[in-house]
């Protein structure tokens, strides 16, 4: 297996504030390969910022290293890493032009005029920004900054690729055009991206591999299949897609599976069982031994009565490609959503249902040995 | 959340295994401010109270200390006279200017009024010209031979009473800064959420009663912080009581008869001492005044509160409004009307118009021009580059001496110019740093009574660049002194030129500190006109008075373009 591009080893910042130390980034460690699409996710605050900003020299770091093709970055200054940024506001300088803007770096790195001139003018034309060379920040609308933010970023063709909640500022249509963009622009050169967003699906659709963070922590590496068909934590599983939450008693867990019995008194066995922290077990008030987890595509909804999950079909919601339902049951940790591929005709709402799932498409967050 | 959105050049202390090379910058701008801190304030503040406390002629040491500068508070009839005009005069003046802003304020907040902007502007001009300026017009108008009196009295039959005195100095002060409070007022005013009040009158409150338990409530504070502006200005004022005095002894008057007449700098220092504690006891005042009764005024709704469109309310507001700035401006207008008096002597108006006086001020007066110009662009820079690194440091940079700028910037607006001046003048008149007569205690000077101008505005620039301007540039390659070239500096240079302009122009006219430590050799343009009108030689005072106020006002317009901001926000 080759050497990772970029190894980012134990990293750890400490914030000093005046209520006391904050731990905002703790001991995280991440591999990146070559020319690879790798995303930060993770709900505000989670440290997903903050680590990106230490990987660009903007943030010391309390601990730790990061190292890049094995050059250790530690002691270098943002000036000497020699990385592409784009900054969520853009940062674009207004008193320069777009032409000025996207030559900065390369006027610091003293390069003639015309070789400046033949790499702007055709990074301008790759980002459709041909004929606005010399227009001000302020004349653009807000996906040409995009752009030109992204032209400034790789105009001097650096060794990695930043970006920080990039599209956060745009319209919902203009992002998903910009994401497919910067994924075709970052596959075309070949450059290692470390993109930063709280946004699973956008993380979902552009990256090779996801980190998902939490509370400082890095809870789980993996491509978006990975991660979303195999979450090993009950925060991963609930922050990436949805998830139902069923808590129940464990029964017996010898060999490959466990036995596990509702409040209802609905029994399974499941094969996929994964180990609950104390914790998550706090953090979701949960009081039995652990929770079965399974998401709505993988539930159906079976007349009253057949083996299952009894509950009370309380919506129905028509959403075109499929019909979403909710419904109660003192069995769920939450109201339970199920989404069925089809609207079916006997669905009426305030009756009764039995929810059915195929056990290998559950998981079993357990805690201990049941 | 703020540690979490710092810039990356952020002073940071690394723990072990971090080679990253510290950051100097805040303990190299903190060394200089402590440096302008110290030996530009504390030791002055310090020398001057150290002999405030010995006899004129003793040396300054501990076995010499007496109250003796301060007794004559209570022996002396002059001292004591000239401290309660003095708490008469800056108290009326505070009274009088706020009262007549307030209702100009309310009209101009709250009333359709025609020309507002205009108006808005032109009510500067009182405090941009110097006052002690247009005194003399007073005189002009209403002296025993003055315009006013002679036709009051012929018409009416109306005996006003001599101007010379605490009349003519509380009317011109009053009208010089008035402004003060009306700016910051009617500020306050058009920014107060319009909900509250509808909601008050929803409720049934009608107009006086809303005046009275709404609006006015929610604007004292900023009545209080103009009127305390107002206060301190009246109080170091010498330049009107200089001209309009007579043997009305104020303060600042009695300081500068101390020097003058006696070059007794120690009795000097005990009443600029008092003066101090004066202007110290009033802001006490006023922040337990304005601290028990604090309110958000200001809320996200972007609604200007609603401009009354009544006949009545407007012919109101149109001439309450006008009116008084007429009467404002009206010194000014004397100033430059006599300025082209060429023969004018035992009559009520000139007989003789014309040039000469500005011929004869350009043969005349040249060098004292060319001194003011030339002192006053020295300590622009000064403040400016001292502005820009401080404003940096403090906006930029996590940065614990942080209390070491809030104090350089605030001290000198605690201490009236004629202090400043007195402190000065005791300070380098002797000891290890003597500078008196020189340029450089009057650039010093100078730079230290316009840092605060410096300061506001260039971190009011810096306030607006995204520091993730300054990231991206370094991401980009450059380093920090790549970064301030090419990025910081070019985007905040506005401001820079503004409040360059602005302590400029307000320098041109300074006299306060001026006539304390001004020499033969550094006479300035204020310390000529000064010196023509105690010398009674109106029309050259007049016209040089004239250039001065044109230049300034000319450079504050400039200024106010730059900034696209308005004359009258510029001194809010």
């Amino acid at each position: 297996m080759p050497e990772p591009d970029l190894k980012v080893r134990s990293l750890t910042k400490v914030f000093e504030t005046a209520e006391g130390p904050v731990t905002a980034v703790n001991n995280v460690s991440i591999d990146v390969e070559e020319g690879e699409f790798f995303s930060l996710l993770g709900p505000s605050g989670c440290g997903k910022t903050t680590t990106l900003r230490m990987i660009a020299g903007l943030e010391t770091s309390t601990r730790g290293d990061i190292v890049f093709k094995g050059k250790n970055l530690a002691g270098l200054a943002p000036a000497q890493r020699n990385l592409g940024m784009v900054f969520q506001s853009y940062a674009l300088f207004p008193h320069l032009t777009v032409f000025d803007n996207a030559a900065y770096g390369l006027r610091i790195r003293k390069l003639k005029g015309s070789e400046v001139k033949r790499r702007v003018d055709q990074l301008l034309g790759i980002l459709g920004l041909d004929g606005l060379a010399s227009r001000y920040p302020t004349d653009l609308s807000g996906g040409q900054q995009q752009r030109v933010s992204i032209a400034r970023a790789l105009a001097y063709e650096p060794d990695m690729f930043l970006l920080d909640e990039p599209l956060a500022n745009l319209d919902a249509k203009l992002r998903v055009q910009m994401r497919e963009e910067i994924r075709r622009i970052q596959r075309e050169l070949g450059i290692l991206a470390l993109y930063v967003t709280h946004d699973q699906e956008e993380a979902m659709s552009v990256s090779d591999r996801i980190g998902v963070f939490q509370l400082g922590h890095l809870r789980q590496v993996g491509t978006p299949e990975a991660i979303y068909r195999d979450p090993t934590s009950l925060f991963v599983a609930d922050f990436i897609g949805k998830i139902n939450f069923f808590p129940a008693a464990q029964l017996s867990g010898d060999g490959g599976g466990a036995r596990i019995r509702l409040a209802s008194g609905f029994e399974a066995v499941l094969d996929r069982t994964k180990q609950l922290s104390d914790e998550e077990k706090a953090e979701f008030g949960i009081s039995m031994d652990g929770v079965l987890a399974v998401r709505p595509e993988h539930l159906v909804l079976q007349p009253e009565g057949e083996p299952g999950i009894p509950g009370i079909l309380r919506r129905v919601l028509f959403l075109g490609s499929m019909t979403r339902c909710f419904v109660e049951t003192p069995d769920a940790l939450r109201e339970v959503m199920v989404e069925l591929p089809e609207r079916l005709p006997h669905l009426q709402e305030g009756g009764s249902v039995s929810l059915g799932f195929e056990p290998r498409n559950a998981i079993w967050f357990g805690s201990g040995n049941g | 959340m703020k540690p979490l959105d710092s810039t990356g050049t952020t002073f940071t202390r690394l723990s072990a295994g971090g080679t990253r090379r510290r950051d100097w910058t805040p303990w190299i701008v903190g060394a200089i401010t402590a440096l302008v801190l110290g030996l530009f304030l504390l030791y002055p503040i310090g020398k001057t109270m150290l002999s405030s406390f010995v006899r004129q002629g003793d040396d300054l040491s501990i076995w010499n200390l007496t109250f003796h500068n301060f007794t004559r508070f209570f022996t002396s009839p002059l001292y004591k006279q000239a401290f309660l005009n003095s708490l008469v005069v800056s108290l009326s003046t505070t009274v009088i200017a706020t009262l007549i802003a307030l209702p100009a304020a309310y009209a101009v907040a709250r009333i359709q009024i025609p020309f507002r902007n205009l108006l808005m502007s032109l009510s500067v001009i009182p405090l941009i010209a110097p006052p002690f300026i247009g005194a003399y017009s007073w005189v002009i108008l209403l002296g025993r031979q003055g315009i006013f009196t002679h036709y009051l009295n012929s018409w009416f039959g109306i005996e006003l009473p001599s101007v010379f005195g605490p009349f003519g100095i509380i009317l011109a002060l009053s009208l010089a800064y008035f402004p003060f409070v009306f700016l910051i007022v009617q500020g306050a005013l058009a920014a107060a959420d319009p909900y509250i009040e509808e909601s008050a009158s929803l409720m049934g409150a009608g107009r006086w009663r809303m005046l009275r338990t709404i609006t006015l409530p929610l604007v004292l504070p900023a009545i209080l912080s103009g009127s305390l502006t107002v206060f301190i200005r009246a109080l170091g004022n010498v330049g009107v009581p200089s001209v309009l005095g007579g043997d009305y002894y104020v303060l600042p008057t009695l300081i500068l008869f101390q020097v003058e007449g006696f070059f007794n700098l120690n009795g000097a220092s005990a009443i600029a001492i008092v003066n101090v504690l004066l202007v110290l006891v009033v802001l006490l005042i006023m922040r337990r005044i304005s601290g028990q009764k604090r309110f958000v005024t200001v809320t996200g709704t972007t609604r200007g509160a609603r401009r009354s469109v009544s006949r009545r309310a407007r012919i109101f507001g149109i001439v309450y409004c006008w009116g008084l700035l007429a009467l404002a401006l009206l010194p000014q207008a004397v100033v430059l009307f006599s300025s082209f008096a060429e023969r004018w002597t035992g009559t009520l108006f000139p007989v003789q118009y014309g040039l000469g006086n500005y011929r004869l001020i350009l043969n005349d007066v040249l060098s004292p021009i060319i001194n003011s110009l030339s002192l006053a662009s020295v300590a622009t820079v000064l403040a400016l580059a001292f502005g820009v690194i401080t404003a940096y440091v403090s906006l930029r940079k996590r940065f614990t001496g942080s209390w070491l700028i809030d104090l350089t910037i605030m001290l000198p607006f605690v201490l009236p110019g004629i202090v400043t001046g007195v402190a000065y003048l005791t300070t380098f008149n002797s000891g290890p740093i003597v500078l008196t007569g020189t340029a450089v205690i009057l650039v010093f000077a100078y730079f230290v009574r316009r840092i605060a101008y410096a300061f506001r505005s260039i971190s009011s620039a810096i306030g607006q660049v995204d520091p993730q301007l300054e990231a991206a540039s370094a991401i980009c390659g450059s380093g920090w002194m790549g970064t301030m070239r090419r990025i910081t500096l070019p985007l905040i240079a506005p401001g820079i030129l503004a409040g360059g302009i602005l302590v400029f122009s307000t320098l041109i006219g300074e006299l306060s500190v001026t006539i304390m430590l001004f020499s033969g050799r550094w006479k300035t343009v204020s310390i000529a006109i000064f010196e023509y009108l105690t010398s009674h030689r109106i029309a050259p005072a007049s016209a040089l008075g004239s250039i001065v106020v044109v230049i300034t006002l000319v450079l504050v317009f400039a200024a106010s373009r730059l900034l696209k901001r308005s004359m009258a926000d510029m001194f809010k």
